[in-house]
C-alpha cells in the first residue's frame, strides 16, 4: 500500500473532473437550479381558484334582522377570502364554464335556500365540480364548507339561524352545513393517481425516447458511423426520420405495457380512445427523438448526456403542469411552462384520459405538439448539417 | 486531361485556419486505375478523402467525381469509402453491417454479400457481434461494408493499418481484381511497399503533390532504386523549393 500511489491516482481523477468544465459547473449548478425551481413552486401561493356562483336565493325576513340572503351571504364571504375568484353565473351556464375550466367549481344556491335552512336547521350546498383534479376538488369542498360555517356563525346568536346547538337528530352529522357534490368529470372516486398518471405515462415515453436518441447519435459519432452514414445517399432528413420511426416504435410499445398494468392492474380510471392517446403518445416520442438529436451535439459522452437531465427533464416534470398546475405557477414562470412540449401532452392525455375527450376538444394542444415536433424536426436536421451534406 | 476520367479535381485547396491541409491540386483518376496517395502522416491524404466524397467542402477549387460535381448525394451510390478508423455498429453483427450499408445505398444483393463476406474471408464470423472482434477483423468488415453495394469508385484510406502482412497480400490481390472488373480505386497508404501495387502514386507532402506517376517512373526520375529513397528525394527538394 503506498500513499503516494494512491494521491497520484486521486489527482489524476481530480484533474479529469476539472478539464470536463461542463460536467464540474452542473454538478454544482444543476441542483440549485433545481432547488430553486422546487422552493418557488412549493412556496407559491395558489391562485385564487375561480369559482362560479349561481344565486337564485329568495331569503326570508326575519323579525330581528330584516331580510336575510343566506345564499348572498355566503357568497361574500366566498368573495372575501383569497381562495376563490367568485364568478356570478346562471343556472344554464354552468356546465359551459366548467367543460371550458373557466371555473373549476359552482354552487349552486336554490330559491328556497334560505327557507329551507331555518326548516332543517341544516345547509344543503349544492356544489357542481369540474372534477378531473381529485385535490383540486377536494380542496374547493373543504373551503367552500368552511366559508359557509363562517357565515351561519356570524349568524349565530341574532335571532336568525341557529340560536341554540343545531337539532341533532340520532345518526346525523352534527355540522349545520353539508355538501353534496356533483361532478362534471370523474367523481369521488378519482384520486390523484388518475390525475397523476396520464402524464407520468407521457413522461416515461418521453424520457425514455431522449436518451435512447441521445446515447445512439452520440456513439454514431464516436464510433465514426455518422461519416459512413455521411458518405451515402441518405440525407439529413431521412435519417432523423428513421431515428424517429425506429426509435418511436419502441416508446409506443413501452407505453402500451404500461397502459395495460395502470388500467387493469392500478385500475386507473381511463375514459377516452386508445387511438388518441397513442397518437399523442407517437408525438411526444417524436419530440423526445429530436431533442435528444439536438442535445446529443452537446455532448461528448454518456456521462455528459445525464447532464442534461436537470436541463431537459426536470423543468418539463415541474413546469408542465404534472403536479402544479400551471395557473398556480408565478407570473414569470408561465411562459415557460407554454414552452414546454410536455405541457400540451399533459393537458390533452388528461382530456382524454379523465374526460373521455375526443380529437375535436383536443385538437388545439395536438396542433401545437405537432408545430413543436416539426421544429425539432427541422432543427434537429439543421444541427447534423456539419456531419451529413 | 482525359475526358473519361473518373475523377477530377482542379486547383483544389481546403485551409482549416492557417493551416492549408489541401494545397491547390489537380487530380485525375481513369477508369480501373488504383491510385495510391502517398505520404506521411498529416501530409493531408485525409483530409483530401473527404473532400473528395463530399464530407467537406473545399476552400476553393472544384471536383467532379463520376462524371457529376461534388457535393452530390446520388453519386455517392456508386462510391465505396472505407475510413481510417473502422466506424462499425458494434451491437451489430459483421453480416447486419455489412447489409445496413449495401441497402443505405439501394442495394441488397444477398449473393453478393455473401461474396464479399467470403472475399475478406470473414465467414466464420459472420454472425458475430462487431464488439467482440479484434482490429484486424474490425479492419476486414469495414472493407467489405466499402464493398457492399458493388461500388464504380473505391476510396479507401488507409484500409491495411492493423492489418496483418498475409491478409494484406490478400487485400491487394483484391484491389488488382477489382481494378480488373472495371472499379477504380484510390487508396492512402504511408507504407511504401503497397504503393508498390499501384498503378499510378501520387507523393503527397503538406496538402501538395510533389511528384505524380508509376513507381518505375518515380524511381528512375530520381535514379533512386527504392520508392522510399525516390521520396525522400522529392520531399528534399520541395523544402529546398520552400527555402528559395
Amino acid at each position: 500500500m503506498s500513499s503516494r500511489r494512491v494521491l497520484t491516482l486521486a489527482r489524476r481523477v481530480m484533474r479529469q473532473v476539472l478539464r470536463d468544465r461542463r460536467t464540474a459547473a452542473l454538478l454544482v449548478f444543476g441542483p440549485m437550479l433545481i432547488l430553486t425551481l422546487g422552493a418557488i413552486l412549493f412556496r407559491s401561493k395558489p391562485a385564487a381558484i375561480p369559482l362560479g356562483v349561481v344565486n337564485e336565493d329568495q331569503g326570508l325576513t326575519s323579525p330581528v334582522m330584516g331580510a336575510v340572503v343566506l345564499g348572498q351571504r355566503i357568497t361574500d364571504e366566498l368573495a372575501a377570502s383569497d381562495a376563490f375568484a367568485v364568478v356570478a353565473l346562471s343556472r344554464h351556464e354552468v356546465d359551459d364554464r366548467l367543460r371550458d375550466g373557466t371555473v373549476q367549481g359552482v354552487i349552486v344556491f336554490s330559491e328556497d335556500f334560505t327557507a329551507h335552512f331555518l326548516e332543517n336547521r341544516q345547509a344543503v350546498l349544492d356544489l357542481r365540480l369540474e372534477g378531473s383534479n381529485p385535490a383540486r376538488s377536494m380542496a374547493i369542498t373543504a373551503r367552500v364548507t368552511e366559508a359557509a360555517m363562517r357565515t351561519l356563525a356570524s349568524l349565530a346568536g341574532t335571532g336568525f339561524g341557529v340560536p341554540g346547538a343545531p337539532q341533532v337528530r340520532e345518526g346525523e352529522a352534527a355540522l349545520p352545513v353539508s355538501v353534496q357534490a356533483t361532478y362534471l368529470f370523474g367523481g369521488e372516486e378519482f384520486d390523484t393517481i388518475d390525475f397523476v398518471a396520464p402524464v407520468y405515462i407521457a413522461l416515461l415515453a418521453m424520457f425514455f425516447v431522449f436518451l435512447l436518441a441521445c446515447v445512439a447519435f452520440l456513439r454514431e459519432r464516436s464510433q465514426g458511423t455518422m461519416e459512413r452514414l455521411a458518405a451515402t445517399p441518405a440525407t439529413r432528413v431521412e435519417i432523423v426520420l428513421g431515428y424517429m420511426l425506429g426509435l418511436g416504435l419502441f416508446a409506443l410499445i413501452q407505453v402500451a405495457v404500461i397502459l395495460f398494468f395502470t388500467v387493469w392492474v392500478l385500475e386507473i380510471h381511463y375514459l377516452g380512445s386508445l387511438g388518441l392517446l397513442f397518437l399523442v403518445i407517437a408525438l411526444l416520442a417524436v419530440v423526445g427523438v429530436n431533442l435528444g438529436i439536438l442535445a446529443s451535439a452537446f455532448a461528448r459522452n454518456e456521462f455528459q448526456v445525464l447532464q442534461f437531465l436537470p436541463l431537459v427533464i426536470f423543468p418539463q416534470i415541474l413546469l408542465g403542469g404534472t403536479f402544479w398546475a400551471v395557473s398556480d405557477l408565478p407570473g414569470y414562470l408561465q411562459p415557460f411552462a407554454y414552452l414546454m412540449p410536455l405541457y400540451y401532452a399533459n393537458r390533452a392525455l388528461r382530456d382524454v384520459m379523465l374526460k373521455g375527450w375526443g380529437l375535436v376538444e383536443i385538437w388545439p394542444n395536438l396542433a401545437i405538439l405537432i408545430g413543436i415536433a416539426g421544429v425539432l424536426i427541422v432543427m434537429s436536421a439543421l444541427m447534423m448539417r456539419r456531419e451529413v451534406a | 486531361m482525359t475526358t473519361d476520367a473518373i475523377l477530377e479535381t482542379n486547383e483544389l485547396h481546403k485551409h482549416f485556419g492557417s493551416i492549408h491541409a489541401v494545397d491547390g491540386l489537380n487530380l485525375s483518376v481513369g477508369c480501373g486505375e488504383i491510385y495510391g496517395l502517398i505520404g506521411p502522416n498529416g501530409s493531408g491524404k485525409t483530409t483530401l478523402i473527404r473532400l473528395l466524397i463530399g464530407l467537406l467542402r473545399p476552400t476553393s477549387g472544384s471536383i467532379r467525381l463520376l462524371g457529376e460535381v461534388v457535393p452530390n448525394k446520388a453519386i455517392l451510390a456508386q462510391v465505396g469509402y472505407m475510413t481510417q478508423a473502422s466506424a462499425l455498429y458494434e451491437d451489430l453483427t459483421v453480416c447486419e453491417n455489412i447489409a445496413f450499408f449495401a441497402e443505405m445505398c439501394g442495394k441488397h444483393d444477398r449473393a453478393w454479400i455473401d461474396e464479399v463476406i467470403e472475399l475478406v474471408d470473414l465467414q466464420d464470423r459472420s454472425r458475430s457481434l462487431v464488439r467482440a472482434l479484434s482490429g484486424g477483423l474490425r479492419q476486414r468488415t469495414s472493407l467489405a461494408c466499402a464493398l457492399a453495394h458493388r461500388p464504380r469508385l473505391l476510396l479507401l484510406d488507409e484500409p491495411t493499418v492493423g492489418v496483418d502482412p498475409q491478409l494484406r497480400a490478400t487485400f491487394w490481390s483484391y484491389f488488382r481484381r477489382l481494378a480488373e472488373t472495371g472499379v477504380t480505386l484510390i487508396v492512402s497508404s504511408h507504407v511504401m511497399d503497397e504503393a508498390e501495387r499501384c498503378d499510378r502514386l501520387g507523393f503527397m507532402r503538406q496538402g501538395k503533390l510533389l511528384a505524380e506517376g508509376s513507381a518505375a517512373k518515380l524511381r528512375s526520375q530520381t535514379g533512386t532504386s527504392t520508392l522510399e529513397e525516390a521520396f525522400l528525394h522529392f520531399a528534399a527538394g520541395s523544402v529546398k523549393g520552400d527555402l528559395r
